[in-house]
C-alpha cells in the first residue's frame, strides 16, 4: 500500500487561492503528485482519463459550488461507478450546513472539510483520509483472493 | 420560522463572530494574525473607500443584510504571496479570486453561527469590486456596524447593514 507521499491527488475548485492553498499544505506532506482542475467537467475529465491510463487518482478534493459542473454532481457521477469505489472524494466548502454535509455523506463523500481551515487540520484529515484508502484497497484485496 | 430582525442586534456578539470569522480565515488561509479594533455603530448610508471589496447579501424573510470587505491593493499584494509564493506577481485576476474567496469564507461562517442561534439566514453569491479608491455605500439608511481590521501598517474592514422588513414582506 502507498505511502502518504505516494498519493496521487486532484484538487477541482474554481477559486486560485483554494487550490494553491490546498496543493501548499499536501506539498508540507510531501505528496507531489497533484493536479488541479478549475471547474466540475474539467475534473470528470482529468479523473476518467487518469483512470483510463492505469494511473487513477487516490484522492479527490472537490468543491461544492463549481462551474459547468458542481462538486455533488461529479461526487454522483463517480459514485455511481464502481470502479472508482477506492477513490476517497473529499468535499471542500464554506458551507458548514448539516443538510449539505448529510446530502455529500449520502452521496457517498469520503469527508468533509470546511473553508477555512488550518494547515494543520488538513493535513490531519489526510492522514484519516489516507488511513480509509487503505482499509478500502485491502477489503478489495481479499475479495479477489476468494 | 426562525428569528426575526428584531432579535438580531448590531452588537457586541454579533462583533465577536464578525471577529472570529475574519480572524479565523486570514489565519487559516493566509497564516496571518490580524488585531480587531472596536466596532462602531452607526445609522444612515455611508461609504467604505478601498481598491478591492467583496459585497454579499444575506436574507431572511423578515430581515435583508449586506455585508462588506473592504481592503486596500497594499493590504492584498502583502498576504497572498504568502499563500502564492513569494516569486509570484499579484496579478488582478488573483486579488478578484482572493477576495472573492475570503468574502464567501468569512461571511458563510457568520452565516453558520447566526443560523446557529436560530435566524435561518442564506446567503447570496458574492461580488468583488475592484478599482483603486472607489467607495462602497449601502443604500440603506438603517443601522450598521463597522469593524476595523488591522494588519502590520494595513487597515481593512467589515461593514454589516441590517434592514429588518414589514411583516407583509415589503420594505
Amino acid at each position: 500500500m502507498s505511502q502518504l507521499s505516494q498519493l496521487k491527488v486532484l484538487i477541482a475548485d474554481d477559486h486560485f487561492l483554494v487550490r494553491q492553498f490546498v496543493r501548499n499544505t499536501l506539498q508540507e506532506s510531501k505528496i507531489s503528485n497533484i493536479q488541479t482542475a478549475a471547474d466540475g467537467n474539467e475534473a470528470i475529465d482529468l479523473i476518467q482519463k487518469a483512470r483510463e491510463a492505469k494511473q487513477p487518482y487516490d484522492i479527490v478534493f472537490l468543491d461544492w459550488n463549481m462551474p459547468t459542473v458542481s462538486g455533488l454532481e461529479v461526487l454522483n457521477y463517480f459514485r455511481s461507478r464502481s470502479e472508482y469505489a477506492d477513490t476517497a472524494f473529499v468535499m471542500l466548502t464554506a458551507e458548514s450546513e448539516q443538510q449539505n454535509i448529510m446530502k455529500a455523506i449520502k452521496a457517498g463523500a469520503t469527508s468533509y472539510i470546511i473553508k477555512p481551515v488550518s494547515p494543520a487540520d488538513l493535513s490531519k484529515k489526510l492522514f484519516e483520509i489516507h488511513e480509509w484508502i487503505k482499509r478500502k484497497r485491502q477489503k478489495n484485496e481479499q475479495k479477489l483472493r476468494f | 420560522m426562525g428569528k426575526t430582525a428584531q432579535h438580531l442586534a448590531l452588537d457586541e456578539q454579533l462583533s465577536m463572530e464578525i471577529t472570529n470569522a475574519v480572524c479565523g480565515a486570514m489565519e487559516h488561509t493566509f497564516n496571518v494574525k490580524v488585531k480587531p479594533g472596536k466596532f462602531e455603530i452607526g445609522e444612515g448610508m455611508v461609504s467604505l473607500v478601498g481598491d478591492v471589496s467583496g459585497v454579499i447579501g444575506m436574507v431572511q424573510d423578515k430581515l435583508e443584510a449586506t455585508m462588506i470587505l473592504c481592503l486596500k491593493f497594499e493590504t492584498v499584494r502583502d498576504i497572498l504571496p504568502r499563500v502564492v509564493g513569494q516569486t509570484v506577481s499579484v496579478t488582478h485576476e488573483m486579488t478578484l479570486d482572493a477576495v472573492g474567496e475570503l468574502t464567501n469564507m468569512i461571511f458563510g461562517q457568520i452565516k453558520t453561527e447566526l443560523n446557529g442561534r436560530g435566524y435561518s439566514l442564506k446567503l447570496g453569491i458574492p461580488s468583488v469590486i475592484m478599482g483603486r479608491g472607489h467607495f462602497v455605500s449601502h443604500f440603506h439608511r438603517g443601522k450598521h456596524m463597522i469593524v476595523p481590521f488591522y494588519l502590520d501598517d494595513h487597515m481593512f474592514q467589515v461593514h454589516v447593514a441590517l434592514h429588518p422588513l414589514a411583516t407583509d414582506g415589503q420594505s
